[in-house]
């Protein structure tokens, strides 16, 4: 079962084989909260909404066209379940949920440069806009070709290609600046 | 392709997501012009230090919830398509006897129908649903094994505890939980799981094999016990190293010795 593609098991799941779906579940889930995460800031509508595109998944499989990339389909549908999310009001990330995720990371005073560092660059990527940290996050962290971000964003690869690029020098930017480093740009 | 175009290629070149013939014209560059050279080792550095930000990972509530939801729409399924014959099993209890008699004579067309033409698609169906089923219990089971947390593994035997006739992936998975895993009530959990597949001659082999190998006197006694269950006489031998062993806990020792008698006399 492990070996079948997404495309096998989505034609399962449209012919009423709905246990196909933990495949796709466990295949999955991970990235998708990942992904969700960095949109939402917040763990806990986070796994609601992952839990949800899975059940859209299963509600709207007959939609799904085989010959597409199944993760392009999975992610366009998560981000429309985010910003359904948004529209209601869910993705509000309260104060706490906020320091949460702050205190999760180590200590500056308790921990060695290399984690300080790590700290620093997840912060720098907190504050880098939605719209660039999206693309970055799918570029760098789920090794999508930016032919698939756009069509999950549904813009041009050209604005993908700019997006990244600029994400990429305006995470630099916000890295340096909170290691008290004076940037020199090239 | 101008300056600004080729810088902005620096993220596909890192990510090795450039076709031959940009990574070529991008390589060019490169040697050429030492300002896109130092953007690109400032830009690398930053590339692989996003690598090194620690991986988000949901609950375990998260797995537990989405499991119970697909379980119930498993199960919702099953009583739609078992409804297709309840309507007249159940109607007939409070119907006049006229139209008893009617149903039952359409019952009886209904059942000659499938005589001559096979199962109906209704039972087909509940058939399909009752694999259904079982496929996905036994799919959240093996996925519950393999969880780091040890409730989440005491869920898994638990699945695996409602697959009517798992197959030999499932087995095996308990059989390895059972020797391998670090938590002792999973262990012993996974034991009890695995007692009812003991007309299994494998199944009894790895449950002898299993006694040396554990390191937990309960799980010991809990797996002598369940041979003496089984009546395993090839086990004998087994418990006799066990008796004169005195590495052996004097609580096992005891065991196998008492396992040994009922093995020897029953």
């Amino acid at each position: 079962m492990e070996s079948s593609t997404d495309s096998v098991l989505m034609k399962l799941v449209q012919a009423g084989d709905s246990a196909q779906l933990a495949t796709l579940f466990e295949r999955y889930h991970l990235g998708l909260f990942r992904y969700l995460l960095s949109l939402t800031r917040n763990r806990a509508l986070s796994e609601d909404l992952v839990q949800e595109v899975f059940f859209r998944v299963l509600k709207y499989a007959r939609s799904y066209d085989p010959s597409l990339s199944f993760p392009v389909w999975l992610y366009g549908m998560a981000r429309n379940a985010c910003f359904d999310a948004l529209h209601e009001g869910r993705a509000e990330m309260t104060g706490s949920e906020m320091e949460e995720i702050r205190s999760s990371a180590p200590m500056p005073e308790e921990a060695l440069a290399r984690k300080q560092d790590v700290t620093f660059l997840q912060e720098a990527l907190q504050r880098l806009p939605e719209e660039k940290r999206e693309v970055l996050i799918l570029s760098r962290f789920h090794n999508m070709r930016y032919e698939e971000i756009a069509r999950i964003l549904k813009c041009e690869i050209g604005t993908v290609k700019v997006r990244v690029y600029r994400a990429l020098k305006e995470l630099r930017e916000k890295f340096c600046e909170l290691r008290g480093e004076k940037l020199y740009d090239v | 392709m101008t300056f600004e175009e080729i810088r902005l290629l620096i993220p596909q070149y890192l990510s090795g997501q450039l076709t031959p013939a940009e990574k070529d014209i991008f390589e060019a560059q490169l040697n050429a012009r030492p300002e896109l050279r130092i953007e690109v080792e400032e830009l690398r550095a930053l590339w692989g230090e996003l690598g090194s930000i620690p991986e988000e990972r949901p609950s375990d509530a998260l797995l537990a919830h989405f499991y119970q939801k697909l379980n119930a729409i498993a199960r919702e399924r099953k009583r739609v398509a078992d409804g297709g014959f309840a309507w007249w099993k159940s109607g007939l209890q409070g119907l006049v006897r006229q139209t008893a008699i009617a149903v039952a004579v359409f019952a009886t067309g209904l059942y000659v129908g499938r005589m001559n033409f096979g199962p109906s698609p209704g039972t087909q169906e509940v058939k399909r649903l009752d694999t259904e089923v079982q496929t996905l219990r036994q799919t959240v089971a093996l996925s519950l094994l393999e969880r780091q947390s040890a409730t989440s593994r005491l869920e898994g035997i638990s699945w695996s505890s409602r697959v009517e006739h798992p197959d030999s992936d499932l087995v095996s998975a308990l059989l390895s939980t059972l020797n391998s895993d670090p938590n002792i009530n999973v262990r012993l959990s996974a034991l009890n799981a695995v007692e009812k597949f003991f007309e299994d001659p494998g199944v009894r082999k790895t449950l002898v094999e299993s006694i040396p190998r554990q390191d937990s006197p309960l799980v010991q006694i809990a797996l002598i016990d369940a041979i003496v269950h089984m009546r395993d006489n090839t086990a004998a031998t087994e418990l006799r190293k066990l008796t004169g062993d005195q590495e052996v806990n004097a609580a096992v020792r005891q065991r196998a010795q008492w396992g040994l008698q009922k093995l020897t006399y029953q």
